[in-house]
């Protein structure tokens, strides 16, 4: 099974379609005005999935079993307080708990939105998709949602997930929408939406992917630790597949202080630095030794800067050892400013070229103090390809299974 | 970004975002707006005497030479700007007397594969279609290196820029 850009778009144009004929359908039925946000295709690991459900808030979820344009399971995903809300639109005596009515009432608005997901996908595919009976799910795990799912990856394996964003305007309504894909189906809709002309990347290499990230942002950690004394752990670490006009709008309109870098060699592309304002406070707080009054003066800049440009050097190191190439980077670059702002002009620079990007999307979390980083990394995508297309997957599941041993150590040792 | 049943008279702006574009009557009781522009430039077009008005987000500059910009006319200032004014006459604005603001547009990274700026190649490009056009740019705010968050209120035709920079704070066009 190969993945190829164009039939990525195609799969991407599938989630954006059904997200819109979702939300306009759950304002028809529940009167709740919707926006779409953002729409992405990720690929995630079982255990970054679990990850995921595994907040500690209590969900539910409305799941159905697709069959014919393609195979496998479309699951919503409520916040407990949210589908209560919904439920509230809908009944004149809503309760605090999920009596028969309510869960009816859930499993109804579900459907319908799982139906528009569903008829935006035929849409694009133009092909028919069957659906079975709505089940309603209450838990807080991912195994209550999944668990039993053939086509749900265990720790090690990958999904394909869609992931839209469909946010109730001054309402606080929040869910989450999967499409897990069975492996061969989705091996099938790949293969006919294809660019016969283009190389792909073997689905396996996405092991690849992964240990980029990984290593990325372990050598990150430690980075930071090195500077700062901040002792800081990965949050979150999604590979995402987007259109992009979609990554500035994902970025929350708040002012932002950063560091963005250009990257030279395979892959080419660019890589971002981002903290909200308090994150960056205390970065100059822990690394300037008589703080200054103003942080985001000449010295905290500096300090920002030489935290940018160490972070990024361990960044590459991480990807240059699973790729075993060579990628330089430019000297760092300062931004303070809204968010949106500080990534469109590379978003513009490589919408020359491409419609689309794979988005190397992680969030460092310190625990003892407020310090959040996001690390945008998006290569130049003719680039990535390539790269993945020489990596010896074999050489990344060695090394992942000797843990804490970069590939590099490896082949030297 | 698509609104689904907006309820009339809500007086939250309508967000224009990227490659999008916006176009609305003198009655609109709600403004446009487009947050966190960087190199991406905002095009708000204009008839006093009407009323009617629209706000482009575009990414990049020429849509005539890229694949698609049929399907997204709006993400690209050329493609934009001609389906906004077409979209706006339709609509009952007159084409001779209608007037454009632009804000965005700045180049706040050095990069080598940026060249001479992107932000800069989005004004040029909108500056060129105007013309091409006869449209005539009443007002601009461009360049430099920061961002800018936008709202076009059709009512008056007025563009409120506001930048991330103290100094410069909020500037009415």
């Amino acid at each position: 099974m190969k993945l190829d850009i164009k039939a990525l778009g195609t799969f991407y144009e599938m989630a954006r379609e059904g997200a819109g004929l979702a939300a306009g359908r759950l304002t028809r039925m529940t009167g709740v005005e919707t926006r779409v946000g953002v729409t992405k295709l990720n690929f995630m690991r079982g255990s970054e999935i679990q990850k995921e459900f595994g907040d500690g808030t209590d969900k539910v979820g409305v799941r159905v079993e697709l069959s014919g344009g393609i195979d496998g399971h479309s699951v919503i995903v409520f916040d407990r307080e949210s589908a209560l809300r919904v439920v509230s639109t809908l009944l004149d005596e809503a309760g605090d708990d999920f009596d028969d009515m309510s869960r009816s009432a859930v499993t109804e608005v579900g459907q319908i939105m799982n139906a528009g997901f569903i008829d935006g996908w035929a849409d694009v595919l133009e092909t028919g998709i069957d659906v079975e009976t709505p089940e309603f799910v209450e838990g807080r795990t991912a195994m209550d949602f999944i668990g039993d799912l053939e086509e749900a990856p265990d720790a090690d394996d990958f999904a394909l997930l869609f992931q839209s964003k469909i946010e109730a305007v001054d309402t606080e309504i929040e869910f989450r929408h999967y499409l897990f894909p069975e492996r061969e189906s989705m091996a099938a809709v790949l293969d006919r939406h294809r660019d016969p002309n283009s190389i792909g990347i073997e689905y396996d290499k996405l092991a690849g992917f992964d240990e980029m990230a990984k290593q990325g942002a372990k050598e990150v950690a430690s980075n930071i630790t090195t500077l700062t004394g901040i002792e800081t752990e990965v949050e979150v670490r999604k590979l995402n597949f987007a259109s992009l006009e979609a990554i500035p709008e994902e970025i929350d309109d708040e002012m932002l202080v950063g560091v963005a870098h250009e990257l030279d060699g395979n892959p080419s592309g660019y890589l971002l630095f981002l903290f909200d304002e308090g994150s960056a406070r205390e970065v100059v707080e822990a690394t300037v030794p008589s703080p200054p009054d103003d942080e985001f003066g000449d010295l905290g800049v500096s300090a920002i800067k030489e935290l940018g440009n160490i972070m990024a050097s361990g960044f590459i190191d991480g990807w240059a050892n699973v790729l075993g190439t060579t990628i330089d980077h430019s000297p760092p670059e300062y931004i303070h400013d809204y968010g949106a702002a500080v990534i469109d002009p590379v978003v513009i620079q490589l919408g020359e070229d491409q419609e689309f990007a794979f988005v190397f999307d992680t969030v460092m979390r310190a625990n003892d103090r407020e310090f959040d980083c996001s690390i945008y990394a998006i290569p130049n995508q003719d680039d990535l390809e390539r790269a993945l297309n020489e990596l010896d997957v074999e050489k990344v599941a060695d090394a992942e299974t000797k843990a804490d041993v970069s590939i590099d150590e490896l082949e030297n040792a | 970004m698509k609104t689904y049943g907006s309820e009339p008279g809500a007086p939250e702006p309508v967000q224009v975002g990227i490659s999008e574009f916006v176009v609305r009557g003198r009655d609109a009781e709600d403004t446009l707006k487009s947050y966190g522009l960087g190199s991406c430039l905002a095009v708000a077009l204009w008839d006093p005497d009407s009323g009617i008005g629209g706000l482009a987000h575009v990414m990049l500059p020429d849509g005539d030479a890229a694949d698609g910009a049929d399907e997204k006319p709006g993400k690209y200032a050329d493609t934009a700007i001609r389906a906004m004014l077409r979209r706006m006459v339709e609509n009952g604005a007159a084409y001779t007397s209608v007037e454009a603001k632009i804000a965005g547009g700045s180049d706040m990274f050095e990069f080598e594969s940026f060249g001479d700026g992107v932000g800069d190649r989005n004004t040029a490009a909108a500056k060129d279609e105007l013309g091409k056009l006869g449209v005539p740019i009443i007002a601009e705010d461009t360049g430099g290196q920061r961002g800018r968050t936008v709202e076009f209120d059709t009512s008056t035709g007025t563009l409120t820029v506001r930048t991330a920079d103290g100094d410069h704070g909020v500037v009415e066009l």
